[in-house]
């Protein structure tokens, strides 16, 4: 059993939007952004966090689709996350400082910045390259927002150890 | 005879622990690391005089040197004195330092066994693949330092599926079956035809106990436990670790049923004045023994999972008893003592071998497999399986005919020990 | 390890798991187990049935005839009697089959005792064999306390006082059968101790030549206080020449005979006493313990020594010499072609 895959890889139809290589999925979000609301529950935000924490020991990974990238970046994302708590932060606090890297200006697939760069595609063009920006800005923050109900959710004071402990692994070896 | 009356005496020398007993017994007396520590040459320079080289330090031995040493637990409390060097005479399951071993095992008859060898028969182990030229040796110094009446050397894997007849999925008492082996530091995959080893299909996985161990402390330090110690890591990898059938499945019910699923580990300290350490217990309990089945997870180049190296052996060995490799897969030693870890195996290999025989229906045309039955046997005597099995064999009123006598040993030599006879 | 223990390690390890359990343990646990200790003695610790609380140990012993001759029941019985709360020994008709000797031990008794009770059970039960093979010695030193008395104020030397000691009775413990016994003759003045043993193999005798000869000698040396000891091979000292039974020439060659004469410094009652029977009946295992180690380490001088050898034998390459004696470089073939080298 390697490293799991993304379940919305066979989901691709043709209502799903790919920009790049790096598929568009359906998400819930109070966030606003580009995203369409989902047909059921269970979205790449849910199974991001659920398969954070088993990937997140593999190094090697085989891309299977769109979906994968954009499950990659997830779990890419909740490292970085993670890394910005500490065992003494408060929730409040932690929803602070993780909005603002959830908002802070990040790195799109071909930029210069981001660390993929080998696997992913860049935009078409400068439309698609706004409609990703939004699209991931809302992805984040609705990632962050939902990873911090689970760390807190034993205490509102301290973060649950056990989350913190995957600050160290580094999923491909990449990080955001 | 002279040694009718008295029990035979079974020695499993094993890369990490020795397990001593006499047969009949259904677990061995003593169980202790396979360690000696002996006098460093360094104190006995102040000591003697011209003690320069080893070899000077070695002939200028005039007193009781050779006698000072100790064995097992007592060697690794004597290690942390200042006088004392420890040694591990057996790597990779055979021996290296044989003036080591020779003393080990002095100690173990007459200390620990308290048996004069001249009364007794021996049953020795040996790895799977050692080389003739060992077991001579071996023979040499049980009957020419300790006069032993008699000696058997047996494989380990084939002792391990003696010991698998103790239960009750086993119905045949074959020797052939596929032996998983798995100590401290090595686990071997070893199928066996008959009581014949198939030398060529074994294989190893450079994955046990003591990476399960480190793997578990890597969690309690990023975890920054008060106590990180190899000994805490160790008695956490004994007591709360299970095989899951699925990770992300467990990690969820970690999630949904914190009590059940998260423990703590009290850690008691030798020092009574020492309050007691409490360590928190989670991920790791079903993380550390996936190891086997994802090795990926805990090393970056052995990456084949244990289901797939069974197969892969199977498949290396003759046509004509893969089947019944798949049918008998029996585990042995320490580290396959996890909970549900037969069930896992016997799970995934199943899905291995389905996908291949579907295969292989697709590409014959309809042709339809009468189907292959995998059966992981997991056992009450697992853990000292190898010993167990020894135990089994050396009670049995034929073990003496097939054992060689001191006699036998003294008028054709040592190469009389390349062969011996095996148990039906 | 110099010293061989006197007691039994096992037994004491066996008995400590039962005794102090770990405290998250629950309920006592079966247990089924044969321990064997020197001169073909077996031990057998086994729960009576359903009862677990209940331990039954026995004990085999080859020579436990002639210790049954020489009162080992009464010794026995006096030695483990302080511990009756908790152990039960058996009468002779509830022995288990095939051993001489059974105790019951009641686990759930001792549990109200203290510590040191306990440990003070382990400790006498661990020294099982070493008690039983002191009945005879005992007996024979009783003897000696007897006669010391009886002759304190007679002329020693006198023929008639002589042949009536010459003709005491001798103790005799085949121990390991009939070539190998322990020969015990009290007298006034002294207790003869004499050991038969016999060496199956070649290089054990040899081997057990010079122990003995170090044995004779280091009285000599420095030992001053340490009891007489006389070697004799083949024949049977006279103290006890009309007792040695052999059952056939062929094994006389092989045989020794190691005497002991304990003088009364070594008799004070009390400890040393003791100490002296603890010591005297593990004799032999301590010398073919020693005949073992000796080998042992003569084994590990001979493998340093190929080592060397071999090192000597790689360094050596075969030179180029011609004729003359001097060394040729770069000889060539008629086609002009070189030698490896």
């Amino acid at each position: 059993m390697p490293a799991l895959h993304s379940t919305f890889l066979s989901e691709q139809g043709a209502d799903t939007r790919v920009i790049g290589n790096l598929a568009v999925l359906p998400i819930h979000s109070k966030y606003r952004g580009p995203s369409y609301p989902p047909q059921q529950d269970y979205d790449i935000i849910e199974e991001t966090l659920d398969l954070f924490r088993a990937n997140s020991f593999f190094k090697n990974f085989e891309i299977k689709g769109a979906a994968d990238r954009l499950l990659i970046y997830g779990i890419l994302f909740t490292s970085d996350c993670l890394s910005k708590l500490n065992k003494s932060i408060t929730y409040k606090e932690a929803v602070r400082t993780l909005n603002n890297l959830a908002l802070d200006s990040f790195a799109l697939p071909g930029d210069i910045g981001f660390p993929l760069n080998s696997l992913y595609q860049s935009p078409a063009n400068k439309n698609e390259a706004e409609l990703l920006r939004s699209y991931l800005q809302q992805f984040r923050q609705e990632l962050a927002d939902r990873l911090l109900k689970r760390v807190y959710s034993d205490s509102e004071v301290v973060p649950s150890k056990h989350w913190l402990a995957f600050t160290r692994r580094r999923f491909m070896n990449k990080s955001l | 005879m002279a040694s009718m009356g008295t029990p035979a005496v079974v020695m499993d020398n094993g890369t990490g622990l020795t397990k001593l007993g006499f047969a009949g017994n259904d677990s061995p007396s003593f169980v202790f690391p396979t360690a000696i520590s002996t006098l460093s040459a360094s104190s006995s320079k102040s000591s003697g005089n011209n003690a320069k080289s080893t070899g000077s330090f070695l002939s200028s031995k005039r007193g009781l040197e050779d006698l000072d040493f100790f064995i097992g637990n007592e060697a690794l409390a004597a290690a942390n004195g200042p006088n004392y060097n420890l040694s591990y005479p057996i790597r990779h399951g055979q021996i290296e330092n044989w003036d080591h071993m020779e003393r080990f095992w002095e100690s173990s008859i007459f200390k620990y066994l308290r048996c004069e060898p001249e009364d007794h028969y021996f049953l020795l182990t040996e790895p799977p693949l050692n080389p003739p030229e060992n077991r001579e040796s071996v023979a040499e110094i049980m009957f020419e330092s300790f006069n032993c009446a008699g000696l058997y050397i047996a494989v380990q894997a084939v002792l391990a599926l003696a010991a698998s007849w103790t239960s009750s999925k086993v119905s045949d008492r074959s020797l052939t079956g596929t032996v998983i082996d798995s100590g401290d530091g090595v686990t071997h995959v070893i199928p066996v035809a008959e009581g014949y080893v198939i030398g060529g299909a074994i294989k190893n996985i450079p994955l046990a106990g003591r990476d399960i161990t480190l793997f578990i402390q890597s969690f309690l330090r990023d975890r920054g436990e008060l106590d990180t110690s190899l000994q805490t890591a160790e008695k956490i990898k004994q007591q709360f670790c299970y095989v899951c059938p699925d990770i992300v499945k467990e990690f969820n019910k970690f999630d949904q049923y914190p009590q059940e699923k998260f423990a703590q580990y009290m850690v008691e300290y030798a020092d009574k004045n020492r309050s007691k350490t409490v360590v928190d217990v989670g991920y790791e309990r079903f993380l550390a023994p996936e190891i086997f089945f994802n090795p990926e997870i805990c090393s970056s180049d052995f990456l084949t999972p244990l289901p797939t190296v069974v197969d892969q052996v199977i498949q290396a060995s003759p046509i004509d008893v893969r089947k019944k490799l798949y049918k008998n897969i029996v585990l042995s030693g320490g580290s396959t003592m996890f909970k549900d870890f037969d069930r896992r195996l016997q799970r995934d290999l199943k899905t291995l071998v389905k996908e291949r025989i579907e295969l292989s229906e697709r590409l014959s045309g309809g042709v339809k497999s009468s189907g292959v039955d995998v059966q992981v046997i997991s056992h009450s005597r697992q853990r000292n399986a190898v010993w167990f099995g020894g135990s089994l064999l050396a009670q049995t009123s034929e073990f003496k005919s097939y054992s060689y006598t001191k006699q036998q040993y003294d008028e054709e030599g040592p190469n009389l020990v390349r062969n011996f006879s095996l148990f039906k | 390890m110099l010293q061989i223990e006197q007691t039994n390690l096992l037994i004491q390890t066996t008995l400590t798991d039962k005794i102090f359990p770990e405290k998250d343990a629950k309920g006592y646990k079966s247990i089924d187990r044969i321990i064997s200790d020197f001169d073909f003695t077996t031990y057998h610790i086994s729960t009576l049935g359903e009862e677990k609380h209940l331990l039954l140990i026995s004990i085999y012993l080859k020579c436990w005839d002639d210790l049954e001759s020489y009162g080992v029941v009464k010794y026995l019985q006096d030695k483990y009697v302080q511990f009756e709360e908790a152990l039960t020994i058996l009468p002779s008709g509830d022995v288990e089959n095939n051993y001489n000797y059974s105790f019951v031990l009641d686990l759930a008794k001792l549990e109200g005792q203290s510590d040191e009770y306990k440990q003070s059970v382990i400790d006498s039960l661990a020294l099982l064999k070493r008690n039983c093979m002191a009945a005879p010695l005992e007996k024979a030193f009783a003897r000696y306390d007897e006669l010391a008395q009886q002759y304190a104020n007679s002329n020693t030397y006198a023929e008639e006082i002589q042949a009536e000691l010459q003709s005491e009775k001798v103790l005799v413990i085949n121990y390991r059968g009939i070539d190998e016994s322990i020969y015990i003759k009290p007298s006034f003045d002294r207790v003869t101790v004499i050991f038969s043993t016999i060496f199956q193999d070649e290089t054990d005798k040899i081997f057990g030549k010079v122990f003995l000869q170090e044995f004779v000698d280091a009285r000599k040396r420095s030992v001053q206080t340490a009891p007489q000891v006389l070697y004799s091979h083949k024949e049977p000292p006279l103290d006890i020449a009309h007792v040695v039974k052999s059952n056939n020439n062929t094994d006389a060659d092989n045989k020794g005979y190691i005497t002991f004469v304990l003088f009364p410094r070594h008799l004070v009652r009390g400890d040393k006493r003791e100490n002296c029977i603890t010591h005297i009946q593990v004799f032999r295992n301590y010398f073919h313990y020693h005949i073992k180690c000796s080998k042992a380490y003569m084994h590990s001088r001979m493998r340093f020594r190929v080592k060397e050898f071999l090192k000597i034998l790689n360094r050596a390459k075969p030179e180029n010499i011609d004729n003359d004696g001097s060394r040729i470089e770069n000889r060539k073939t008629a086609s002009g072609r070189r030698f490896a080298q």
